[in-house]
């Protein structure tokens, strides 16, 4: 008898209850064993699912988990849906841990594949070899928004290559943070770096001792940058050279080293030789430190903490003023880059683009933690920026409002005056300063001793970079 | 009755000492955040103290672990890689193991240190090279994938063998090197094949051995960050090491209640199966120890 093409279903019919279940458990274990294995997008993206837009397939993005979680929330779940079916783009978001951001860039450029677009959280010049320039969206950007944030502008262009080699996303001011009314007792102003140093020795009497850190982490690193500065003990000049030990420099470094050193053996404990980049947080939250210099993520966290007493006695205020100027870091530079080996550059490009153009949601979603990095991309610049952070219900009433202040004054980028180039990148990446701050305050070394060894060291940073012509 | 209160008189001290770590977790875990960052407070307890002190405490942030993460994904995803690698680590190590113990002579011990001399290299120095090869394998003919296998659980799969696999080898080498070679040739004897009486006699007997090399290669999955956070991107695909430190830790902001839950359940889990197998355990890693 001819097969039919009935046969195989009574052929199926036929099968046994223990056939059955032996084939369920096994299609069962191997979709639960390897379901979760088979979990990556095929190439093939097929026609455009949204009609008439000029972008498809797949955009992959990496960048840091955001200290405010709503932030990503927001950002994963609203913006980048919402961006990613106007331009029919699927884009996927990773976040990771910020210290991990230097180590997983080495990982996609070793095996020359990953994101298409990375967010860093300083300037990641040393890159700028696997970076593609990003020159004309930058033009695009300011010819719609006006001038580049001068943070942003030294913090990624390289006037040696004539590059732009990030995109300045956005800047994060550097506040103190202190608590007003301990400061009231002991009838200090919190102006000068003289104020804090007369200041500490009778707030640790008290039990509060001030939080400045001098460890391997990246608020002490913003931080003693900018003491530096105030100072006049710069790193380089605006050429770019190092200067660190000539002249008034040597002189502005050395007398910020003895006011550390002093600010730490009457102001301060060991603790801060150990912290990591949330240890300051913690120690403000536990009610102990009277004044430490962070992002707005203490002031932030003690309102969300519940109590109350605290948040209300936290007040932010610019870096202090040194005897040369007041002057602080940004303390975080969220510059994106496109890898040369991204599959999707003209999906990344416009992005960035989208983005900026559009940054007043990502301002308000961040709790006024990134602030663009075109002043203009909020309409009205630092004016309702202003007015925006005025509108914090959070007491003290307007202490937001001050940010304004010390983004459009007191916030440059890190190796002030010159540019943030792929020497002072290794420099800060290998946390130098505050090591020099560390070995004179432990009384390891003498100010000068301490300028003179670090100032042999950056200069030999220097030459590895400019024989690589990157500075 | 005054033996066992000496007994017990030493082993508090320890058992209190290595208990108190979990003891911390537990408490901490259900903190309130107030609670948490006073340092006027018991730290032991849950603070204000009351007799029901349930109600000084809070389930929110273990709440906020299952929902807000994906956490129980990361459990499933380690469960995953650490049944594969236990598997490939057992079909590579026994035979490996058995050969350098058996068959090779002086050659075999040189051939089983150098094999464990390979675990000791770090996977700080190794991570950049593996990175390449994940993503090399995609690009084989017939694959075609630019990515690889980059962010892919297979990547682990494939890339934790590299140090389960020595100590295994070496680990299993010694054991079986204790069991008595009359053992096989009576099998040889009576009929069996070398296969059928590496199977039937000698593998029931290196039981303690196989079990020891089962949790230390699981262990091994568990506890392993570099490889686990530099091939995988997405959360979704992340295992626990990866997952809990870069979704719990945001910046300059620590959940700690969160992640004391996080690191808690899964060391429950390992310290029972390690409490079930305690005896199999000691005696597999001493096995080679004596002859």
């Amino acid at each position: 008898m001819a097969r039919t093409v009935d046969e195989p279903n009574e052929q199926r019919a036929g099968m046994t209850r223990g056939a059955l279940l032996r084939r369920g458990t096994a299609a069962a274990f191997a979709v639960s064993m390897f379901g979760a294995l088979n979990d990556r997008a095929l190439g093939f993206y097929g026609p455009l699912r949204f009609a008439h837009k000029q972008l498809s397939g797949e955009l992959r993005i990496l960048q840091w988990d955001h200290f405010v979680p709503a932030y990503d929330k927001w950002l994963d779940g609203t913006y980048l849906k919402r961006w990613g079916e106007k331009n029919d783009v699927d884009v996927k978001i990773d976040h990771i841990n910020n210290a991990l951001l230097f180590s997983t860039a080495s990982s996609e450029v070793a095996a020359q594949s990953g994101h298409d677009l990375f967010q860093f959280l300083s300037p990641p010049s040393s890159f700028q070899k696997q970076i593609v320039p990003v020159n004309d969206i930058v033009q695009e950007v300011t010819k719609k928004l006006g001038p580049m944030s001068k943070v942003g502008q030294k913090s990624t262009f390289n006037p040696k290559t004539k590059n732009y080699f990030a995109f300045p996303d956005n800047y994060v001011p550097d506040p103190i943070q202190y608590r007003g009314s301990l400061w009231n007792q002991i009838d200090t102003p919190v102006r000068t770096w003289e104020d804090i140093r007369s200041g500490a020795p009778k707030l640790k009497a008290m039990g509060h001792p001030v939080g400045l850190g001098m460890s391997n982490e990246i608020d002490s690193n913003m931080l003693l940058f900018a003491l530096l500065y105030c100072y006049g003990g710069f790193v380089q000049n605006e050429n770019n050279q190092i200067v660190f030990g000539k002249g008034s420099n040597r002189k502005g470094a050395i007398a910020a080293l003895t006011l550390m050193r002093d600010i730490y053996k009457n102001g301060m404990s060991d603790e801060v030789f150990a912290w990591t980049a949330a240890s300051n947080n913690q120690a403000f939250l536990a009610g102990r430190l009277s004044l430490a210099e962070n992002a707005i993520s203490i002031a932030r966290s003690a309102e969300d903490s519940g109590n109350q007493t605290l948040s209300d006695d936290t007040w932010l205020a610019p870096i202090p003023r040194g005897p040369v100027m007041r002057m602080g870091n940004e303390h975080v530079m969220g510059v994106y880059v496109i890898w040369k080996f991204a599959q999707n550059k003209a999906a990344a490009k416009k992005y960035l683009v989208d983005q900026q153009l559009d940054y007043r949601e990502h301002f308000l979603q961040s709790k006024f933690y990134n602030f663009p990095g075109w002043t203009g991309a909020i309409k009205g610049g630092f004016k309702s920026i202003r007015k925006i952070a005025a509108a914090d219900t959070h007491k003290p009433r307007g202490k937001y409002t001050v940010l304004t202040t010390i983004a459009e004054k007191y916030t440059t980028n890190i190796g002030y005056p010159g540019y943030s180039n792929a020497a002072i990148d290794e420099i800060f990446n290998r946390y130098l300063v505050p090591q020099m701050f560390a070995q004179v305050a432990q009384g390891k070394l003498t100010p000068g001793e301490a300028v003179t060894a670090f100032d042999k060291e950056f200069q030999r940073i220097h030459r590895k970079w400019a024989n690589q012509k990157l500075v | 009755m005054f033996r066992g209160l000496r007994t017990y008189g030493v082993l508090a001290p320890f058992a209190i000492l290595l208990a108190f770590p979990f003891y911390w977790m537990l408490v901490t875990m259900f903190k309130e955040d107030l609670d948490l960052y006073n340092t006027s407070n018991v730290p032991y307890v849950y603070n204000p103290l009351r007799w029901k002190f349930w109600e000084s405490a809070t389930t929110k942030h273990v709440t906020f672990l299952f929902t807000d993460t994906d956490y129980p994904r990361w459990i499933l995803n380690t469960a995953i890689v650490g049944t594969l690698v236990v598997i490939i680590t057992l079909v590579v190590a026994l035979p490996a193991g058995y050969a350098l113990a058996r068959y090779s002579g002086r050659w075999g011990q040189t051939a089983g240190v150098a094999i464990f001399l390979v675990y000791l290299v770090p996977p700080t120095l190794l991570f950049l090279p593996m990175s390449r090869l994940i993503v090399e394998l995609g690009r084989l003919p017939g694959i075609d994938d630019q990515r690889g296998l980059q962010d892919s659980l297979w990547s682990l799969v494939l890339v934790y063998p590299s140090f389960t696999i020595p100590f295994a080898t070496w680990l299993l080498m010694g054991f079986f090197k204790t069991i008595p070679q009359e053992l096989e040739d009576a099998a040889l004897i009576d009929g069996c094949s070398r296969i059928q009486a590496l199977v039937r006699i000698v593998f029931p007997v290196s039981l303690p051995g196989i079990l020891t090399v089962v949790i230390f290669a699981f262990s091994l999955c568990v506890n392993e960050f570099i490889y686990a956070f530099t091939f995988i991107s997405t959360s979704e695909h992340r295992t626990i090491s990866a997952g809990v430190p870069n979704q719990l830790i945001r910046g300059d902001v620590f959940f700690w209640q969160s992640l004391m839950a996080a690191t808690l359940i899964p060391s429950i889990v390992l310290a029972l199966l390690y409490n079930v197998f305690l005896d199999r355990f000691i005696k597999g890693f001493t096995g080679g120890a004596f002859r």
